[in-house]
């Protein structure tokens, strides 16, 4: 298992902190077209995905990993559907909580 | 009212009469008592007419009534009987009251008559209580002079804020008493009766915000509580002082604050004037219905918001603390997750917002409700308190959402209550699977556990193991469930009903290992959980495992259930097993794992480890 370049866990406010890294997020997707997806963060914000999802239809809520890039927009790795029904909640509170005092389990 | 005033001029109408007869009839005359100085056994004072001021004792015979406070300094008092003597060697006239009257007790000031008599006509009075002085006087008054009004009850706040600086409340601590705050009344409780130790009571609280956000919890009891009930109203202004603070009981807390304040009596409550009285805009986070389990009975208060589909009657509960009797009424709403949740809503939200629900019922109406507790009554219920509040069909976001999702699918759909997923009746009563949650281990660890009576806890763990050849069902009765005996002849006997039956069912009975993070441990099973554990009933195992073959389905379907995660609800008994006490630990229920109310466990589990 490559360990070599762990993914953060982010929402949208955390995102500055990974400008040129890699980075995880979960985003309920509102609108998807041409090349960019614009979604909702798991903190109520705006998060802009810069690629093209894959072929398979998207499903409402998304994680990908990808690059953080300086204007803040996520470019994509990988699309992972996550389905219609997720806790948001729970997510931000894990990008909070390995962002801050439990940093060192997961970077 | 002239009886309470001072007699104008009254001195000059002394010195002029000054030594009257007894029979002749003396004109009214009222003066103010000043500068009252007890010389012997007499009281030296000067008598004022408002104008004038002269040199007066009481003598003795009087003394008792300043003894025993009728008369007091700058009060009045009426002459009845006097004598008027020179000082001898000064030009001076002394006053001797040989008989009097209270008339009033003390002023506030001394009362002068400044050739302002025309103004208003309130300065003559002179009556008991304010003196509201024209406006142009208190630029000539002395700091002084202007605290002295406002120790009248009905002094105009805008005094207060004058010579008392209103600080926020962020600044307020234990530790320095004088203080004066502005704040509004964002929440009023209901005033309380408790009986205690030391008698009964009463008591009410309220929430106060200042202008910059700062909230604090006042409480009052007994005495303050009557006093200030009333005058505080939700949404008005008041400036505040005189009360003291403590440091907040964290369990009560209901706003941010580390200080919590109490009013007694001597604290000052007065009503900002002109001040524009606002309810500040209710602010709600709610809570979907499905995602209600883990707040069952835990401190942490809930918002939701929901159709209502149902209205009940109010009831009357009695309360058992003090037989009080209380009206109550259950509303069932719903929301996208297609759960319902029984709401209990209690005094005068049952009467009064009940009603208005109950009228509109047939209309759907939305409803958004702020700080509700989670209790368990059929799994998970709603309950008001005192400071929830009830907005029906509120404009805002997620009640449009609501809307437009119900008429669009929820009327039709299929709901189901949110209590129902978690656990059906049994002989432990309803209770909900989130709440006494241990680890295995803290049972196992525990021999002693439900030796006097059965203890209930609820697991969330991982089937481990169920053995194959065990005996994993026994032959039941059709009607009634109980074990039949294979009678004479065929078919099966049962005992319960008294008669045979050709056929008999099927019904689980079986141990399987359960394992979590902490440990794991051996689990009698029943019918319908093992049913839920296995994936089959037990006639269809059966059925499994009389089929020959390699692949022994019925292996197979064992296998299946294995390193499948449920949450459980089991008790915990002693049974006593060739002299030696052994635990026993049966399910009651097995629900699904909810994987976002687990999280939320978790993360409540986190914080409480940080904290």
């Amino acid at each position: 298992m490559d360990t070599s370049n762990p993914a953060a866990f982010v929402n949208a406010e955390l995102l500055h902190f990974y400008v040129g890294r890699r980075v995880r997020a979960l985003t309920q997707v509102v609108r998807s077209d041409g090349g960019i997806v614009i979604g909702k963060s798991t903190d109520e914000k705006q998060l802009v995905v810069k690629g093209s999802p894959p072929p398979a239809p998207l499903t409402t809520f998304v994680e990908v990993f990808g690059i953080v890039n300086n204007d803040k927009s996520i470019t994509p790795d990988i699309w992972t559907n996550f389905g219609d029904a997720v806790d948001m909640v729970s997510y931000n509170k894990l990008c909070q909580l390995a962002h801050g005092e439990y940093k060192h389990l997961f970077l | 009212m002239a009886a309470k005033s001072l007699t104008h001029d009254a001195v000059s109408t002394l010195i002029a009469n000054p030594s009257p007869n007894s029979s002749s009839v003396l004109p009214e005359i009222v003066v103010q008592v000043l500068d009252l100085k007890p010389s012997g056994n007499r009281y030296m004072f000067n008598a004022s007419d408002g104008t004038k001021k002269l040199r007066a004792i009481l003598p003795s015979n009087v003394s008792s009534e300043v003894h025993s406070g009728s008369i007091q300094n700058l009060g009045l008092i009426r002459i009845l009987d006097y004598t008027v003597n020179d000082i001898p060697n000064k030009s001076e006239k002394y006053l001797i009251v040989t008989s009097c009257e209270p008339v009033s007790p003390a002023l506030e000031m001394e009362i002068r008559s400044d050739g302002s008599r025309d103004e208003g006509g309130v300065k003559s009075e002179g009556g008991a209580g304010i003196l509201l002085k024209p406006k142009q006087e208190v630029v000539t008054k002395s700091a002084v002079q202007i605290l002295h009004e406002q120790r009248g009850n009905s002094a105009p706040a805008a005094r207060m804020a004058m010579t008392r600086r209103v600080r926020p409340l962020v600044s307020l601590n234990p530790y320095q008493g004088n203080w004066t705050i502005k704040v509004s009344v964002t929440s009023k409780g209901n005033m309380r009766t408790y009986r205690n130790a030391r008698g009964e009571g009463c008591v009410f609280n309220v929430e106060l915000t200042d202008e910059e956000g700062t909230q604090i919890q006042a409480t009052m009891f007994n005495d303050a509580a009557r006093k200030f009930f009333d005058k505080f109203v939700l949404g008005k202004v008041y400036y505040i002082s005189k009360g003291t603070l403590k440091v907040a009981n964290k369990q009560f807390k209901t706003v941010q604050n580390e200080y919590e304040m109490t009013l007694n009596e001597s604290s000052e409550v007065e009503e900002v004037a002109g001040e524009a009285s606002f309810v500040p805009e209710t602010k709600f986070n709610f809570v979907q219905i499905d995602q209600l389990g883990p707040f069952v009975n835990k401190l942490e208060l809930v918002d939701v918001v929901g159709v209502v589909k149902n209205v009940s009657s109010t009831m009357s509960i009695r309360r058992k603390s003090d037989n009080e009797s209380i009206p109550k009424r259950d509303i069932t709403i719903a929301d996208e997750t297609k759960k319902t949740v029984v709401v209990s809503l209690w005094n005068d939200l049952a009467t009064n917002t009940g009603q208005e629900l109950l009228d509109i019922a047939d209309s759907s109406p939305i409803v958004a409700i702020k700080s509700l507790r989670v209790g368990d009554f059929q799994g998970v219920s709603l309950s008001t308190i005192s400071r929830s509040v009830v907005l029906i069909n509120p404009d805002i976001p997620e009640a449009r959402r609501l809307r437009s999702w119900y008429d669009l699918e929820g009327k039709d759909a299929a709901m189901d209550s949110v209590g129902s997923g978690s656990s059906p009746t049994s002989n432990t009563g309803i209770r909900s699977v989130y709440s006494d949650r241990v680890s295995l281990s803290h049972i196992t660890s525990n021999p002693s556990l439900g030796d006097v009576k059965p203890e209930v806890f609820s697991i969330r763990g991982y089937i481990s193991f169920v053995k194959p050849d065990q005996a994993m069902w026994y032959r039941a009765c059709k009607t009634c469930n109980k074990k039949v005996t294979e009678s004479i002849g065929s078919g099966y006997w049962c005992e319960g009903c008294q008669k045979s039956d050709e056929q008999c069912r099927l019904r689980y009975i079986m141990v399987a290992k359960v394992c979590d993070a902490s440990g794991e441990a051996f689990v009698s099973v029943f019918n319908d959980e093992a049913e839920k554990i296995v994936g089959c009933p037990a006639d269809e195992l059966d059925d499994l495992k009389s089929q020959e073959g390699e692949d022994n389905p019925y292996q197979l379907k064992l296998k299946q259930a294995t390193w499948v995660p449920h949450v459980f609800r089991v008790s915990v008994t002693q049974n006593e097993y060739n002299n030696e006490k052994r635990q026993r630990i049966t399910a009651r229920a097995v629900v699904p794992v909810d994987f976002a109310a687990e999280s939320r466990i978790m993360l409540e589990y986190i914080s409480k480890m940080r904290s």
